[in-house]
């Protein structure tokens, strides 16, 4: 009886945006006549920090400091429609639309600024907050002068909308070819796990996970870190200790207790070394694809695949309890037959070999192990 | 039942046996303490009681009947916030926020008893609070900035309102009023 260590690795890929597209996300922005932003979009911020993010993207793309965007992303009736923060969608397919709203915002911005300062809009920029001539920095226009020029003078309202949507892609039945991608892009991720595990008890501890991301541009790496940790520990805890089965969905045979569901602790908590790879894509907002679901997707295949280099037994199924390491070590030392290894289980073979099961019209026939 | 909460004097008509939980957030109307598992497991409805760190969902009423209850919302407010809460917002040590009440006061309350907590401590002073979303990294960074010290003026001001926001010079220029 002793403790063994192993080391396993998996890799995956994930979709950004919902499989088969068709999920638009909407936005406007008004500029106030003090040049502050006002940004309507229905992407709500469950945590993962969407609206950080999506500030951030329209504070460059107008050219203005963080601190004079705020984000309305709580009310539906004010808001325009977003499918939702679901699908790995929030930066890439909400963010492409707060960005497409604020470049017709700075368009017109610009639009009004070249009246004032009687300079053609293709020869000016927008740097921290202020119009400036390209070239002749010395030429400037406050944006809270352009928006009060547009509501005072011109009796203008500086706005713009912007939506970012993918057609639905249909796929043809015979070929199973879909007609477009299915998806806005793809990220990629690998994961590292390190674990010691008990061959006495099958208990299990992760020690380190070595975690690297491929989200296209980190628009704030602050919160894509966020979200790798605490990818982490969800993996963690699906590959170790949660399971709504056996009978999800069913909720009648749930456990009752809050206790009984085992969700990770301070004490689980492994060492972590993360890394953001950064290969931007085409067409997301700043070269963004995304983080959101695949964060838990990596660990539970990396720490089955640890157990192996520990044991050399696979457990098939997530999550790994120690039941069913201590099953998997039993399996293999399990007896034979005629030298060969030959699993039956009547949990899992297929008992039924036809529709008479087997047996011939006179009753006779093979006799399954269990009659 | 009286209890004094975040330091007004309370007289609450909350039947005895019903929970602390219930008394503060139905009746009083303070939403920071979060019903979460309602069975002591996740610590997401902690309060202090005279000062300690319990489960205001296991707690009838009737147990705490004139003590002094505190809940984050008497710790700080935007703009001013208790050092514990500006290291929590400058570590980035919450997301969705709903496990944050519980370790904010866990660690205020663990803060006060000792002011130099080793990682061992803090692990094992926290461990009954569950949080899904952070993978406790961020959580633990910010309990130890606390404890260091480490936390900026401008977190300490973070949600204040006027000039920290770099309002406008001119509120509405142009304007004929």
């Amino acid at each position: 009886m002793a403790k063994h260590r192993g080391r396993g690795i998996a890799t995956i890929e994930y979709p950004t945006g919902m499989n088969q597209n068709g999920d638009p996300s909407q936005a406007w922005i008004k500029v106030k006549p003090d040049g502050r932003i006002d940004v309507f979009a229905g992407t709500v911020d469950i945590g993962q920090g969407s609206k950080t993010v999506h500030t951030q993207i329209v504070a460059d793309t107008i050219g203005v400091p963080y601190e004079w965007v705020t984000m309305d992303v709580s009310n539906t009736d004010s808001s325009p429609i977003c499918t939702g923060s679901f699908a790995s969608r929030g930066t890439f397919i909400g963010g492409n639309a707060v960005r497409f709203a604020a470049e017709r915002v700075r368009e017109r911005i610009l639009e009004i600024a070249s009246k004032e300062m009687e300079i053609d809009a293709a020869d000016l920029e927008i740097e921290d907050g202020e119009v400036v001539a390209k070239g002749a920095p010395d030429r400037k226009l406050g944006l809270a002068d352009v928006a009060a020029a547009a509501t005072w003078t011109h009796g203008e309202l500086l706005t713009g909308a912007g939506a970012a949507f993918k057609p639905y892609s249909t796929v043809d039945d015979d070929t199973g070819e879909v007609d477009s991608e299915p998806h806005s892009a793809i990220s990629y991720a690998a994961c590292v796990a390190e674990v010691e595990v008990d061959d006495e008890t099958g208990e299990v501890r992760v020690d380190k996970l070595v975690q690297v991301y491929d989200v296209g541009r980190a628009i704030n790496p602050t919160l894509v870190e966020g979200q790798i940790e605490g990818g982490a520990l969800m993996g963690l805890g699906l590959g170790l200790l949660e399971s709504s089965y056996p009978y999800y969905p069913s909720v009648e045979h749930r456990g009752e207790q809050f206790g009984a569901y085992l969700a990770p602790t301070l004490e689980d908590l492994p060492d972590l070394d993360n890394v953001i790879l950064e290969h931007p894509s085409a067409d997301g907002p700043y070269g963004a694809k995304a983080i959101g679901e695949m964060a838990n997707n990596a660990q539970p295949p990396a720490i089955m695949s640890a157990i192996h280099d520990a044991l050399g037994v696979w457990v098939t199924e997530a999550p790994a309890t120690p039941e069913k390491v201590l099953n998997a070590i039993q399996e293999r030392r399990a007896p034979q037959r005629d030298g060969k290894r030959v699993v039956y289980d009547d949990q899992i073979s297929i008992a039924a070999v036809s529709g008479n099961r087997g047996k011939g019209g006179d009753g006779e026939g093979f006799l399954l192990p269990d009659e | 039942m009286r209890l004094t909460v975040n330091g007004i004097e309370r007289e609450l008509s909350t039947r005895p046996l019903d929970t602390l939980l219930n008394a503060l957030r139905e009746e009083l109307g303070i939403t920071s303490p979060k019903a979460g598992c309602q069975q002591g497991g996740c610590g997401a409805c902690t309060v202090l009681i005279d000062g300690e760190p319990r489960r205001s969902c296991l707690t009838p009423l009737v147990a705490v009947d004139g003590a002094t209850v505190t809940t984050v919302e008497a710790l700080g407010e935007p703009g001013n916030l208790s050092p514990v809460q500006a290291a929590f917002y400058e570590q980035y040590g919450l997301q969705c926020g709903f496990c944050t009440p519980g370790f904010v006061l866990a660690t205020t309350a663990m803060l006060e008893r000792n002011a130099n907590p080793s990682r061992e401590q803090i692990l094992e002073e926290l461990v009954g609070h569950v949080c899904r979303c952070t993978g406790y990294v961020k959580i633990v960074a910010a309990v130890e900035a606390a404890a260091r010290g480490d936390v900026s003026e401008a977190a300490l001001e973070a949600g204040a309102t006027g000039p920290s926001r770099r309002e406008p010079e001119v509120l509405v220029p142009g304007s004929p009023a």
